[in-house]
């Protein structure tokens, strides 16, 4: 291509960072020419985000510099040099119009005064390039979460004359949405527009970008042309170590059964009955809105339902979350910020939650710190949760190491039933090896599992055997000697399919 | 009538206007007087020195603060003007100082909450014990009589219309405009909205937010000569507890409390609103005990119908969420 003759748009130098004296970026050093979309990849904690926010001016660098268009970079003034950013969280204002939300920055008019009439053209305009219908007049918490990406992604446009960059875009978009999003990033590029494009899902990376730069713990430890490099190679050098072939060990299940559901039925499943052994990892599959966390939350008690639960081979008249608790059924959701996790507290008291009362001294009324002290520290170190000391608080954490210390607290507690709903969302490789292992763990000491995934090779990965639910009903079920997964995929999409023969 | 729901639950301030309406309406079955002109504007002279701090307090809440110390910022300049009155009798001198007093200990809020990054509760909490005292310091505590001229202020007219209520109208609509035609405005719902997003935008934070407060100071330094002036002096008992009135009147009118969502009108609604119903209280001959018993029962209420309304938005809009997932795995 012709990309390496035209002059780079973006030129990154020895770019460091360092807070309190920890260096946390190291030497990024890369090139990014007009019409290049570059993968900015690494595991949670490698220092994207410090890069990130160097990068749209929003933090210094202690050493190095970046130069866009040959004009060096300057806090603060990012978006005068077309510079501009999609965070992974959105900032947008929810109750400003999503005109007011697009033109925040740069609001048209005179003096102090806005002229809202340009400044809604402006939104409709852009909104149009984009090839998306939304409102300019409407508040933005009025949209669904795919149109607040597009809303988003238009206000940095407004500004990303030369390099946009973005973080995480797609977490929140349904499929359809993904492909409309990347079509757009096309058209972008034939605009000559640079773009850093930074995310977990390797295929997003290889179906949209041209090049890559790899973080490892600061370090820049790979860039080039992505076309050069294979995906595990990418991956590994993300983690430094080999992975993609380690499948964990999975030991037999025994033939006690831990769980049994028959006829379990509400308004969002039909029919559906199933069990798992001690000792056995049962994977849930489907497509979104196939009903699988309604059932999982079902099982649990937490939504009603009807029909018939075991535990242990007893039944559980009246199921509800105490009975099931008390039956020591571990429910872990999906989304550990809102459920699960005490962000502004420490690393051990989050581990030690789920079994609080075995540290207690009877005689003392108190809790035994030295004993709780010394789980958490074994804990921590079995399961490679990286951090400082336990007395870090879990919001310093980042996402794999969080839904290490979710999962962690119940290795405590020897669980007969344990139920994950999407335990390795959004969490980099090398935490998602140690979350594996850790279920296959809990499995081995017993536990039935439940895994409710979206990520099919995961499942394939960990499970025994895998059910398919379409549209609220088991629509097939796999054993281990059977996985494959053009199958999985197409019993979970399609019409009629292998429901009859799984029935 | 879902679309009336929708109207209501997205302009907050126009269910407090429909509450006031059915208010007046009652009273006006109560007592004859009442639907005259002139009790019309007796209400909204009486509203006046809430409702113009009510504006102020508008920017503040919206921006996703909160001002404790503006009864105190109100006691402080009435104590401020008047000795200096008593001192030097000269008018220009005691207006200036005074009104730029209130602007400046509102800007001082502001800033103490934003360079040091504390709860806006707990320093205006601190700032109003500081403001009072300040004052008391100041007047050792007396009582001082305000020249009779300045009652024009309280109680004259201009083209037979009162005052206060001209002043009242200026604030207003300079208010509207601020919040609604600048980039100010603009600001100061975002903030509220959002201090995250706003760091990202790249927003001023630190001189929006101080400049709110200091709005907040400047119009409560005008409150507070309406207020010396219709009441003819400094009393001790200035400013207590007009906070609570002042906050009360901003969330009746539809301003979220977390800031973001909020209107000027809806504001000064509120603030006749609560004169309505103490006129009501007044006309049923109610024991003086039983108002604050009422008016504080009136916000929680307004709260909690606001909180209702708002967990039902959230449940549709949750049943909304999973049938669209639904259709997207159909599809």
């Amino acid at each position: 291509m012709s990309q390496s003759e035209q002059k780079p748009i973006l030129q990154v130098r020895g770019l460091s960072k360092a807070f309190a004296g920890k260096t946390v970026v190291h030497n990024v050093t890369f090139d990014l020419h007009p019409g290049e979309i570059i993968a900015l990849v690494g595991e949670n904690g490698a220092g994207k985000s410090t890069t990130k926010n160097m990068l749209c001016s929003l933090l210094a660098p202690s050493e190095g510099e970046i130069l866009v268009d040959g004009q060096k970079l300057e806090p603060g003034i990012g978006e005068d040099l077309g510079v501009s950013a999609v965070h992974q969280e959105l900032s947008l204002f929810q109750t400003l119009t999503v005109a007011e939300n697009m033109c925040i920055s740069r609001l048209p008019g005179k003096a102090a005064n806005v002229d809202w009439a340009e400044a809604e053209r402006i939104a409709a305009e852009q909104l149009d390039f984009l090839g998306i219908e939304i409102d300019p007049h409407v508040t933005v918490d009025q949209l669904g979460s795919g149109k607040q990406q597009v809303v988003e992604i238009g206000k940095a446009l407004l500004h990303a004359e030369k390099v946009l960059i973005l973080d995480e875009p797609t977490t929140s978009l349904t499929a359809v949405e993904r492909e409309k999003l990347f079509n757009i990033l096309d058209k972008l590029k034939e605009r000559g527009l640079a773009i850093i494009f930074i995310s977990h899902f390797m295929e997003e990376i290889y179906r949209v970008c041209d090049s890559y730069v790899v973080l490892r713990d600061g370090e820049q430890v790979g860039h080039g042309k992505l076309a050069d490099v294979p995906q595990h190679h990418l991956e590994e050098m993300m983690v430094g170590r080999a992975i993609g072939e380690a499948r964990p060990d999975l030991s037999e299940p025994t033939a006690d059964e831990a769980l049994r559901v028959e006829d379990f039925e509400n308004e969002d499943f039909h029919q559906i009955s199933l069990s798992v052994k001690k000792g056995e990892i049962l994977g849930i599959a489907g497509l979104m809105g196939a009903g699988r966390t309604e059932l999982a939350e079902a099982i649990f008690g937490l939504r009603p339902a009807k029909g018939k639960i075991w535990v242990h081979g007893q039944e559980v008249p009246g199921h509800n979350v105490t009975k099931m608790k008390d039956r020591n059924v571990v429910y872990v959701p999906e989304d550990r910020r809102i459920n699960g996790l005490f962000l502004n507290r420490p690393v051990r008291e989050n581990l030690s939650a789920a079994s609080i009362l075995t540290f207690v001294k009877r005689r003392l009324r108190g809790i035994g710190f030295k004993g709780e002290k010394r789980k958490a520290n074994e804990l921590a170190e079995e399961m490679n949760i990286r951090i400082p000391h336990i007395e870090n608080h879990v919001s310093d954490l980042s996402g794999g190491n969080q839904q290490k210390v979710l999962i962690g607290r119940w290795l405590v507690t020897a669980p007969e039933v344990i139920i994950l709903d999407e335990p390795t969302k959004g969490v980099d490789i090398g935490a998602k090896f140690d979350i594996h292992a850790t279920i296959v763990r809990l499995a081995h000491e017993g536990a039935g599992v439940i895994i409710v995934s979206s990520d099919l090779p995961e499942l394939l990965n960990t499970a025994h055997r895998i059910v398919v639910m379409r549209k609220g009903r088991i629509a097939g079920e796999f054993t281990r000697d059977q996985f494959d997964p053009a199958r999985i995929i197409s019993v979970a999409a399609s019409e009629g399919g292998a429901r009859d023969d799984a029935a | 009538m879902t679309q009336l729901k929708t109207l209501l639950s997205r302009q907050k301030w126009l269910a407090a206007a429909i509450a006031t309406i059915v208010l007046a309406a009652l009273l006006s079955v109560m007592s004859p007087v009442f639907l005259t002109f002139s009790n019309f504007q007796s209400v909204l002279v009486q509203a006046s020195v809430t409702a113009i701090m009510a504006i102020g307090m508008t920017y503040i809440i919206l921006s996703g603060g909160i001002d404790i110390s503006m009864g105190a910022i109100l006691f402080f300049t009435s104590a401020l003007f008047a000795q200096l009155m008593l001192d030097t009798s000269s008018y220009p001198l005691a207006f200036a100082a005074a009104i730029s007093c209130a602007t400046l200990l509102g800007a001082l809020n502001g800033a103490l909450v934003i360079w040091f990054r504390m709860s806006p509760l707990i320093t205006t909490l601190a700032t109003y014990s500081i403001y009072r005292g300040m004052a008391i310091h100041l007047t050792g505590a007396q009582n001082i009589p305000v020249p009779r001229e300045m009652g024009f202020l309280g109680n004259g007219r201009i083209l037979n219309i009162p005052v206060p209520i001209i002043l009242l109208l200026i604030i207003f609509v300079i208010g509207i405009y601020l919040l609604n035609k600048t980039r100010f405005g603009v600001f100061v719902r975002a903030l509220g909205n959002s201090q995250r997003s706003a760091e990202e935008t790249n927003l001023p934070i630190g001189k929006v937010t101080i400049t709110a407060y200091a709005i907040g100071g400047f119009v409560t330094g005008i409150a507070a000569l309406v207020l010396l002036a219709r009441v003819g002096g400094l009393q001790s008992g200035i400013g207590i507890g007009i906070e609570f009135t002042v906050i009360a009147a901003v969330i009746l009118g539809g301003t979220k409390l977390t800031g973001g969502s909020g209107t000027i009108v809806g504001s000064v609604i509120g603030a006749v609103f609560l004169v309505l119903i103490d006129n009501g209280l007044n006309l049923m001959n109610a024991s003086p005990y039983i108002y604050d018993i009422v008016r504080g029962g009136v916000l929680l209420a307004a709260v909690v119908v606001d909180r209702l309304s708002a967990y039902r938005a959230e449940q549709s809009l949750r049943s909304q969420r999973s049938a669209r997932l639904r259709e997207t795995a159909q599809a």
